[in-house]
Formats: C-alpha cells, structure tokens, sequence
C-alpha cells in the first residue's frame, strides 16, 4: 500500500482526493485514446518513411550516375563552370502542422524544379548531360525535403508517443493506484477516528452515569439519616 | 549581328606548310589500340602512361595542384590549349584565319566562364582553375578580366569588339540570353569567314560548319521539345544558318514522338535511330551519338584535299575528342561506370 506522503487523513482531502481520482481516470482513458491513435497515425506516416528512404537511395544513386556521366561527357571544368550561372538557389517555407496535439513541420520547397532555360545557363552551348544531372539533383534535392518533412513528423510522433505512454503507464500504475490507496488509507483512519470517539463517548457516558448514581446513592443516605434523627 | 569583315590573303593560299606540321603532330596523338588496353587500366597507370606521352609536361606542371581524375582532366585540358596556340603560331594568312576563327569558341567558353564566375562571386583564382586559353585571348588577358570586380566591367572590356553586341544582352540578373548570344555569334562569324575562302576545301569546311551548326540546333530540339517547350521559347535557342535552319526550326515545340519521327530520313538518322525512340528516358544518349556523327564527319572530310584547310580541321576535332576520350576513360573509371557504357560515350576511329 503506498499511501501519498504528508496526506492528512481528513475529511476535505477525502473528498479532494475523490474528486482527484475521478479527473486521473479521466485523463488516463483520453491519454491512452491518444497513444492509440498516435500509433495508428506513426505506423502510417513509418510507412510514408520507408518508402521514401527507398525513393530517397534511388534518387542519389541516379543523380550521382547522372553527373558521373555529364562529368565523363562534358568534363568537371565544364560542369564546374556550368555551376556557377546557377540562377536561383533553392529555399524553403517552414510551417507546421497539428496531428493529434503533436507539432509536426510542414516544409514546402521553392525554386527547386526549374525548366531547363530557367536554370541560368545558355542552352546551346551546354549539353543534355548536363540537363540531365541538374534535373537528376533537382529531384533528389525535392525527396531530400519531403523526406525531412516525414522523418521530423516520425521523430516527433515516437517522442509524443514515448511521452504519451509514460504518461498513461504512470496513471495507471503509480497516480491512481496511490490515489486509491491514500483513499483507503484516509476512510480507514477516518473509521478509527469515528470508533474512537464512540468509545470516548461512551466512556464519558458511563462516567456521567456511575457520578449520578453515586450522587443519587448520597442523596437517599442523606434522606435516610434525616429521617431516622427525626424519628428519634 | 554585327558584320564580320573578312581579311584579304593573296592567293593562291599555301596549305603545305601547316599540313606538314600537323601531319607532323599527327604522330604525337594517342593510337587508337591504346584506348582499349586504358579501359584495362587504373587512374595511376592511365597517368603514368600519358607521362610517356605529349602530355607529361602538363602532367608534372599540375600534379602539385591535382591527383587523379582531376589532374588528367586538368592536364589534357591544358595541353589541348597548348597544342591549339601551337597550330596558331605555325600558320599564317588564311590558314591561320580560319583556326582562330575555329578555336575561338575557347574565347566564347572562357568569357562565359568568367562571366558566370563573377555572376556566382566566386574568386579569380578559382574562375582561372576553369579556363581552357586555347583561342585567341591569352591567359593574361583572361587573368585580368577574371580579376575584374563585377561582370559589367568584364562586359565594358569588351567595348568596341565583336563580343560587345551580344554582351549587351545582359540584363543584370540573366546570363542564358548572353551565353545564347555568344554562342550565336561564334557560329555566325564561322559561317561568314568560311563562307569568304576561294581556297580548295573552303566548300567543304562550310559544309561541315553548317552541319555543326544543324548537329546543335538538333541537340537543342531534342533536349527542349522532350521537356515540351514551348516552340517560341525553342526558336530563341536555334542558331541562325545552317543547311537545314528552316527545317529544324518547324520543328520546334513539337510534341517528341512526332519529332522524332520527322527526323527519319535525314543523313543523321541512321547514327540515333536505334536509340531515339519516344519513350527514352535522357537524350544524352542521343547527343553522344550525333557528337560522333559529327567528328566522323570532320574525319571524313579531313582526306577529301591534302593540301588544304580540311586535314588541319581534322587534327583540330581529333586532338578534341582524344581528350574527350582520355576522360571519359578516367571520369568513367572514377565513378565506377561499366566498361560498355564508358566505351558507348567514346569516340574512336
């Protein structure tokens, strides 16, 4: 039995106490609610995850063969000069999303798909190589940032979900528990409190009565004495 | 465009002189057997053995700076510059004429290198890592723009010549018109200036620059009509001239399998007709192939007449494509391609 240390064994905490012990019941029914439908919601955004990760691999893997080709084709010095018209970098918006209380980032990339004659290099005198390594790495920039959008939200939903099932396992074997026995606890000191005052009572009581009857006793001596000095 | 005025030589030409030479430097290039035993070999054997070459001068110069691939790369690169300025020197008049007029596209590829370098703000010595002086515009000229403070200054050096009109195109945050426009201009003058030789082989050497010039009219349909471009926005990437100019540019914006299809026919068909097809994935493929086409074609017409401009085109393209082929090897072999794909992207006689 693990009573709350520094409980007083009162009426007003037992009453507090019910009333606490209600509202954890509560909170442990919606907490494991939560953790429930977390996990439903984890096991699809893991599956989101893996695959991709695995569209993710196939992407570096083509834009790496796709620049070893232009830089076979056209040479790293074609390929570094090339570079350096890039017209626009990349950026990217940073919002967030609500799933099941959990912040979770919503990222959505701008300027990373570009038409060729947008990309800041003449067309005639680059090739198709080339075109095809920046489109290669274009992509793999857009997995990279829907990737970093579903990993960040996976992170998130195991810490929420690590934390929600603390939570609900503290609730339901440590808080309520507690609560419950400090409960008992209190209605048992509460009873004894009761027996022990109806036992003073009635001590009392049997005082009061053995002091009359003593009173009474004194009174009808007294009585007989006058009457047997009147007598004589 | 501006007008190209095309110097007077006496006639008739003298060929014997510099055909001597590069059938002289001929000797020096890399024997095609040898291509095959490199495909054999790793990065250090390939450059020990182009140390045994003409290319161990540059090998050693850069080998502080460089390793591997990089220093192959960099080593044949720099050596085909050398070998170019070389054939400079040892012409004159209308020979002479015509190489520079050839090799400025290394001018119009340094400019748009320094261009793009100070577009980026990246440093001089990092934009010299990246030029080819291999035209008229020698390194110290291309030093001293590189070390210019901004690309309008790179442009206001250009005041008064040639390139000034399509520099002009700069609008302050676009460098593709530009690019567009030097490009254009190359082919342009290219086309005057062989178009104005009376000389034996002129004929031909205008026909190979206007089938260069339809080759890479037909890459940039290729590349944009399989991205579906608009035609409008094709047309702009078109260089004017060319046999088949009119042609090539109605077929601009058309939908790719059409296109391809209207391509059955031409004299460069059967060179892509295995690979292009309406559902290919890149046309790399396709380019790599009419690249080829093309330095077979310099090939073929570099014996049409001896004594000529056509052999030194021939030395020009050849010497090109053994270092295209040098790394390909090497870049190929870097990144773990298999032998069938590197030897696909070579181009060998």
């Amino acid at each position: 039995m693990a009573v709350i240390r520094g409980t007083k064994p009162t009426r007003a905490v037992l009453i507090a106490l019910r009333r606490r012990i209600k509202v954890a019941q509560t909170g442990h029914e919606l907490l494991k609610m939560k953790r429930d439908g977390l996990m439903i919601e984890f096991f699809e955004v893991l599956n989101r995850a893996k695959t991709i990760r695995q569209e993710l691999v196939n992407e570096y893997i083509r834009a790496e063969q796709r620049l070893s080709l232009a830089k076979a084709a056209d040479g790293t010095i074609a390929i570094k000069s090339v570079a350096f018209a890039l017209q626009k970098e990349p950026a990217v918006d940073l919002q967030s999303r609500n799933i099941m209380g959990v912040v979770v980032p919503k990222i959505t990339a701008e300027a990373v798909h570009k038409k060729m004659y947008e990309r800041g290099y003449g067309i005639i005198g680059t090739s198709a190589a080339i075109d095809e390594a920046a489109d290669a790495y274009e992509s793999l920039v857009d997995k990279i940032i829907t990737a970093a959008e579903v990993e960040t939200s996976l992170m998130k939903l195991v810490d929420d979900i690590e934390k929600t099932k603390r939570r609900v396992n503290a609730l339901e074997f440590k808080v309520i528990p507690d609560i419950k026995d400090t409960i008992r606890f209190i209605g048992f000191a509460l009873e004894e409190m009761d027996r022990d005052n109806i036992v003073r009572l009635k001590k009392l009581k049997a005082k009061a009565q053995k002091r009359a009857k003593a009173e009474e006793a004194e009174k009808a001596a007294k009585a007989a004495a006058e009457a047997a000095a009147s007598a004589t | 465009m501006p007008v190209l005025r095309l110097p007077k030589f006496g006639k008739p030409v003298k060929y014997a002189y510099i055909t001597g030479r590069v059938r002289a430097m001929k000797t020096k290039l890399i024997p095609n057997e040898m291509y095959a035993r490199m495909l054999n070999m790793d990065i250090p054997e390939i450059a020990r053995y182009l140390e045994e070459t003409q290319y161990k001068e540059e090998i050693d110069a850069l080998a502080k700076d460089y390793s591997g691939a990089e220093l192959i790369e960099h080593a044949t690169f720099a050596n085909l510059a050398k070998t170019y300025r070389k054939l400079l020197e040892v012409s004159i008049d209308e020979p002479q004429f015509l190489i520079l007029e050839y090799l400025r596209r290394w001018d119009i590829w340094n400019i748009k290198t320094i261009l793009r370098g100070k577009f980026y703000g990246a440093s001089d010595s990092e934009i010299m890592k990246y030029i080819v002086p291999a035209g008229e515009l020698d390194m110290e000229f291309l030093e001293g723009l590189a070390k210019k403070d901004s690309i309008n200054d790179v442009i206001a050096a250009f005041e008064g010549t040639d390139f000034a009109e399509a520099l002009s195109k700069y609008d302050g945050k676009f460098l593709a018109s530009v690019e567009n426009a030097l490009d254009k201009l190359y082919y342009f003058r290219m086309e005057r200036a062989v178009g104005g030789t009376l000389s034996v082989g002129g004929g031909l050497l205008l026909k190979y620059v206007r089938r260069e010039i339809d080759i890479r009219n037909l890459i940039t349909l290729f590349r944009m009509n399989k991205a579906g471009i608009e035609a409008s926005i094709v047309q702009e990437n078109l260089i004017p001239g060319g046999k088949l100019g009119e042609e090539l540019s109605r077929m601009a914006g058309q939908p790719y399998a059409d296109f391809v299809r209207g391509l059955e026919g031409y004299p460069f068909w059967s060179a892509i007709s295995d690979v292009a097809t309406a559902d290919l994935d890149g046309v790399s493929r396709i380019e790599a192939r009419l690249k080829a086409y093309l330095i077979r074609y310099a090939w073929s017409l570099s014996n049409y007449h001896p004594l000529s401009i056509l052999p030194v085109l021939g030395y020009i393209v050849t010497k090109e494509t053994e270092v295209a082929n040098i790394r390909k090897i090497v870049r190929g072999k870097e990144a773990g391609l298999p032998n069938e794909l590197i030897e696909e992207q070579m181009v060998v006689a």
